[in-house]
């Protein structure tokens, strides 16, 4: 049971993935800052303002923080072990 | 990043409260003044005179209601020089405005607070203004001070009347 959990609730990425989120979530924000305020000066309301961007950084939870597959792409490859024997 | 970008949507919500430039007018109008002498509750043995103050107000606020507007607040001054030429301003009377369907005023008010002269009389203090002046209260950003009204001409303080 204990590792059934683990395996779903550890949220290990490779590298390329890290990167990856990173730049989805930097130009996520962006995008969010721009279109709410935006939304936000067109309707002449602060509750807009803040509705689209809630939303916005709710979406991004969803996209950025669970490993999803797309993240695990890039497995490190790692050398493989040496034997202390040979030394 | 997260917090940067609030903090950049709150500049820019101050900052567009620039673009904002209503300048509402209205008028004041002072329909009867008259002084009393009377007994400053915190000097028993102090007499003084008060002014007291009946005016009427029109004015349309609505326009300063922008979607960076919490609400406002109003007050009327009356500005004088006294005897010693010291240059006063007091506010005799104020409201807080939350709506914008609040801020239509037409108002028959009179003095909501004491007014009196820190000399202790109005005996030849020269005729007053009187204003109505607002500050504009924005969710995030700076307060700005306007004027809504001001009396077309000044308003001379009466001779003290005996209480009978």
């Amino acid at each position: 049971m204990g590792d059934i959990l683990q395996k779903y609730l550890e949220g290990k990425i490779d590298f390329e993935g890290q990167k990856l989120v990173e730049q989805i979530s930097r130009n996520a924000l962006i995008a969010a800052t721009v279109v709410s305020f935006v939304a936000g000066f067109a309707s002449q309301s602060l509750r807009v303002l803040f509705g689209v961007f809630a939303l916005f950084v709710i979406v991004l939870c969803a996209a950025v923080i669970p490993p999803w597959p797309a993240y695990r792409r890039h497995p490190v490859k790692w050398l493989p072990a040496k034997n202390p024997k040979d030394q | 990043m997260g917090s940067t970008c609030l903090m950049v949507l709150l500049g820019a919500i101050a900052l567009s409260s620039f673009l904002f430039t209503a300048d509402p007018k209205g008028t004041i109008g002072v329909s009867s003044i008259q002084v009393f002498p009377g007994n400053a509750r915190r000097y028993a043995n102090k007499n003084q005179d008060f002014t007291f103050v009946n005016f009427n107000l029109t004015a349309d606020l609505a326009p300063l209601f922008n979607w960076n507007t919490k609400q406002l607040f109003l007050y009327v001054s009356a500005e004088y020089e006294n005897k010693q030429g010291v240059r006063n301003e007091v506010v005799i009377w104020d409201r807080i405005v939350r709506r914008k369907e609040d801020a239509q005023l037409n108002i028959a008010g009179r003095n909501k607070y004491v007014f009196r002269d820190l000399s202790a009389s109005f005996k030849d203090a020269p005729p007053a203004h009187y204003s109505l002046k607002y500050n504009v209260m924005p969710y995030v950003g700076v307060l700005t001070y306007g004027e809504a009204a001001r009396t077309t001409d000044a308003v001379p303080f009466p001779e003290r009347q005996d209480l009978s």
